[in-house]
């Protein structure tokens, strides 16, 4: 590569242009300004670092003149950092804690959601009551007790033994309620729904007897039923004595007779989700018959994508045959339409008792495809069905490809005799993997985690008999990692996916790494460059 | 260079968007430590003296700034709103109304809540409740007095480790119907619906006497029950004991060679999915189908004869499982009991059960409602629930489905002889359950 002149040396700027980018930078800063406060106070520390060495970087990137080349890759490199580094830095995360059902809330929260739980303590007080509230939003309750005793209660003060149109009490209603507290007025049922949100989370009286609203007719010396022990660290079960210890291993708070208190909380297993994989029954049984069907079908994927969509562009890429821009738009057309609606409505032609395909050669030749109950033939409909998605991609590149081959080759090769087959096996073909090659094998990498089309055609069926886990014939790594993961889409192991994820990339990395290797491309691209 | 300049903004714009879509949503199952943020709600300092007046003015000049926020489907949203609005008329209190889709309200519930932007009211399926609560997202629920208004089995299935977790509103569960065209009474047993599949199809009046779409344990769990089968065992309170599991005991095992004979004989086909089913029913191809109220109204539509029957009997009493389906309270809700309170004050009534039946007509959890019912359909749902089991709740059933119907499918492809499939079908389950912990 030669080095360019730097275009901006001795270039200078108008006050206009100076203007509009200091503004422009103004903008940003002032919206990173706005937001800051926000993140922080949601205490998302990984957003904050993330979003001051962004803004510190485009300021940096605008306001000197030495990273001026970085200006014009800055957008994509932040858009990069957040839709590609961090999932990926959160999926290795995730992989090693045990983030999944049961654990999905910090320890914290754990601790915030467990102290939410009250309980009436054995022989503890509970009251009717009637509320009322001053203008100025100052509550108060009327209390009476089972046996008939009343009481007043305001926040922070003892409640006080009361009686009606004593001391700043107003006077009875024919209830034997006051109807007004000094300056509070009572509040009918209608009032008190509005303001139970304030009322609700007041706490009446002062310790030790504490009385909180428990519903539209009760308030009670309700308690907190588990109370955290910093220093323990362990959770007391008032009620019954118990004492759950924080195991920071497991992720729950444990009894010493094992029983596990819910909901656990999320921590740092280390490798024990890998662990579990490779112990699992899931990698001895089916695995291997998964691997080698996921390989059969990305490649069988590729090379019939490839073969169609290759024939075709050059088939059309003859200037004699008559509209074939048409023909060649519209054979795009299966691109264009969203895949999950394609593999339904071949799932549906493909329907053995109502679907167009299969009841029209059953009227036919007396006999259709099973593409639902045999393993065979599922996999050979799933394999026609992506070929039908995938053939439009492979024309669109091979025809632009083609372009890029000189007419000449040809031409020298028809004074030389070479036939039809020989030119493109010859010329054809070896020109066109050089740029295609690369593409080839992403659709590869692509096809290898091809989710879609396996799951929505068939769920990976017709299930395998008498496998240790469930599975299916069409099954592949990333359908079965689905099963193992989201068992039928209830409950969520997200830890034990990401470590499966982790391991299906490896597994890509490695193939596409030595395809790259061993065909060579890489060298005769380089050659070419 | 101006043009270049804009691209350059639209990218910061694009570039600022995600950065503030990443700080709101947080949707992605972050593990970021919200601790408990106990907003410290400044004394109100309204220095206002005490005004003498007994009666204060009506409408208050500061409203307390609370609101509910209530998720639920595109079905109920619509009805809920109106509820929501009464309610803000009648309290001053303001209720936001989310529309989010059934299959969606669960699984957002659950990175939305912990993150502080969950709703305080969900409209759910009682088979959540495991899940849920073993995340610890449910608040328990206190119906008070409206409890005796409301039917006992479907508060049983609301009730998760003895703790009441939800206020039902509906029930739902499958039953039998037939084509009276066709089979003129009812038939009391599994083998009694053999027969007369087996005259039917042989008289060629029907494609198929009896009709059951592929691998779907739910509607063949009626059939098990009818031979003595089970899912899992309960103990003496009633709740699912997940150590025993029923899907390898001898009665689902005789459901399942009952379900490998029809195949066998032709009298069920293998790959018939639920819309095939229901169609071959609604043309009069098939004279028998267990469905529930969700197609009703395609039958209804079909013009096709059809009768509500309960399920047939075998060795046992076959019974479906039943769903209910009601109103859970978020345990971050910051205004539980106000939440409970909207539920068990207002929505709790004749008037709005009533809506809520009208929008959506599927047996009411509301015993005034349910005993009201005059729709014979929907009555006959009823009936045929009546010793249906709520479907277990807890977390262990979602390591069933799978495997379970996985067994169906291959008896019905004919791929394993029925108790192998069965048999390892409970083995595979088992796994699942030990490996999960």
């Amino acid at each position: 590569m030669q080095q360019g002149t730097r275009p901006h040396r001795g270039f200078t700027y108008s006050l206009s242009a100076i203007l509009f980018r200091l503004l422009g930078l103004a903008v940003i800063d002032a919206f990173a300004v706005w937001l800051l406060p926000q993140i922080i106070h949601d205490r998302v520390w990984y957003l904050v670092v993330l979003l001051v060495i962004i803004t510190l970087g485009i300021n940096l990137i605008f306001l000197r003149e030495e990273y001026y080349p970085l200006r014009w890759m800055s957008p994509g490199l932040a858009l990069m950092i957040l839709m590609v580094v961090y999932p990926l830095l959160f999926t290795v995360y995730t992989a090693f804690t045990n983030y999944s059902d049961g654990h999905l809330l910090t320890k914290q929260q754990v601790i915030q959601v467990l102290g939410q739980q009250l309980y009436l303590p054995e022989g503890g007080e509970s009251y009717k009551w009637t509320a009322y509230r001053s203008e100025d939003g100052q509550y108060a309750l009327w209390l009476v007790s089972p046996e008939g005793k009343t009481f007043v209660a305001y926040p922070g003060r003892p409640v006080q033994p009361a009686v009606p149109g004593q001391g700043d009490i107003g006077p009875a209603d024919d209830q034997g309620t006051p109807t007004h507290i000094g300056a509070l007025q009572r509040l009918d049922r209608i009032r008190v729904i509005r303001y139970l949100p304030d009322l609700e989370k007041l706490e009446f009286g002062t310790p030790p007897q504490v009385l909180k609203i428990r519903s539209l007719d009760e308030a009670a010396a309700l308690q907190p039923r588990y109370v955290y022990d910093p220093q323990q660290d362990a959770i007391v079960d008032r009620k019954t004595g118990k004492v759950y210890r924080a195991d920071d291993r497991r992720g729950s708070f444990v009894a010493p007779d094992g029983e596990e208190l819910t909901p656990g909380y999320q921590v740092f297993i280390g490798v024990a989700n890998f662990r579990r994989l490779f112990r699992s029954p899931a990698l001895r049984g089916p695995f291997l018959r998964v691997f080698l069907w996921t390989i059969l079908f990305a490649a069988g994927t590729v090379f019939t994508t490839f073969a169609l969509g290759l024939f075709l562009a050059l088939v059309y890429n003859d200037p004699h045959i008559r509209g074939r821009k048409i023909i060649r738009s519209l054979l795009i057309v299966p691109y264009t339409v969203p895949s999950f609606i394609s593999i339904l409505v071949w799932r549906g032609l493909m329907n053995p008792h109502i679907g167009v395909i299969n009841t029209t050669l059953e009227k036919l030749i007396g006999w259709a495809p099973p593409w639902f109950s045999s393993p065979t033939w599922a996999k050979i409909g799933v394999l026609l069905v992506n070929l039908w998605l995938g053939y439009p991609y492979m024309m669109l590149i091979s025809t632009g490809a083609l372009q890029a081959i000189p007419d000449d080759l040809y031409e020298a090769a028809e004074i030389d005799g070479a036939g039809l087959w020989q030119r493109f096996r010859q010329i054809t073909l070896p020109l066109l993997l050089i740029s295609v090659g690369p593409l080839l094998i992403s659709s590869f990498a692509f096809n290898f985690n091809n989710w879609n089309v396996i799951y929505l055609f068939n769920r990976g069926g017709p299930p395998m008999p008498g496998t240790p886990t469930p599975v299916g014939h069409t099954d592949i790594l990333v359908t079965y990692t689905y099963r193992l993961a989201f068992a039928s889409g209830g409950g969520g192991d997200y830890g034990y996916a990401s470590a499966i994820t982790i391991i299906i990339f490896l597994i890509v990395a490695t193939i596409t790494y030595f395809q790259f290797r061993y065909t060579r491309m890489w060298e005769e691209i380089s050659e070419n460059v | 260079m101006m043009k270049q300049r804009s691209l350059w903004t639209l990218f910061v714009v694009l570039l600022i968007a995600s950065l503030l879509m990443g700080a709101c949503a947080k949707a992605t199952p972050t593990p970021t430590p919200i601790p408990p943020t106990p907003t410290p709600k400044p004394p109100t300092p309204t220095p206002k003296p005490p005004t003498p007046t007994p009666i204060p003015p009506t409408p208050t000049p500061q409203p307390p700034a609370a609101k509910l926020v209530i998720w639920a489907d595109e079905n109920r949203a619509p009805i809920m709103e109106e509820i929501a609005k009464a309610f803000t008329e009648k309290y001053g209190v303001e209720v936001e109304v989310q529309q989010v889709g059934f299959g969606d309200i669960r699984d957002q519930f659950k990175v939305a809540a912990p993150a502080g932007e969950g709703p305080d009211i969900i409209i759910g399926a009682h088979d959540w409740l495991g899940e849920l609560v073993v995340n610890g997202l449910l608040a328990p629920v206190d119906l008070g007095a409206k409890k005796d208004k409301f039917l006992p089995s479907a508060l049983q299935a609301f009730t998760y480790n003895s703790q009441l977790y939800g206020m039902p509103y509906l029930t739902e569960n499958v039953a039998f119907f037939y084509n009276p065209d066709l089979v003129p009474e009812a038939p009391k047993t599994w083998s009694e619906v053999t027969k007369i599949a087996a005259e039917l199809e042989k008289a060629g009046k029907v494609k198929q006497g009896y009709v059951l779409h592929q691998g779907d344990p739910y509607h063949f769990y009626p059939i098990m029950t009818a031979f003595g089968g089970y899912v899992f065992g309960k103990d003496k309170d009633g709740n699912y004991n997940p150590k025993d599991l029923g899907i390898d005991s001898p009665g689902s095992i005789a459901a399942a060679k009952w379900l490998d004979m029809m195949v066998k004989e032709g009298h069920l086909k293998p790959d018939v999915d639920w819309d095939t089913a229901h169609t071959m029913f609604e043309q009069g191809d098939a004279a028998m189908i267990i469905t529930g109220p969700w197609a009703l109204k395609r039958i209804r539509e079909s013009g096709v004869h059809y009768k509500i029957a309960e399920i047939p009997d075998e060795t046992a009493d076959g019974h479906p499982f039943s769903g209910v389906h009601g109103f859970m309270i978020s345990a971050f809700s910051e205004n539980k009991l106000l939440a409970q309170t909207f539920l068990t004050e207002f929505v709790a009534t004749e008037e709005n059960m009533w809506k809520l039946f009208n929008a959506d007509p599927r047996p009411s959890a509301f015993l005034p409602v349910r005993e009201k019912i005059d729709d014979p359909d929907i009555a006959a749902f009823g009936l045929a629930g009546k010793n249906a089991d709520p479907m277990p709740a807890i977390p262990e059933m979602s390591k069933v489905w799978e495997a379970w119907g996985n067994a169906i499918t291959l008896i019905f492809q004919q791929q394993e002889d029925p108790e192998t499939a069965f048999k390892n079908a409970a083995e595979q389950i088992r796994q699942a359950i030990a490996g999960g912990q």
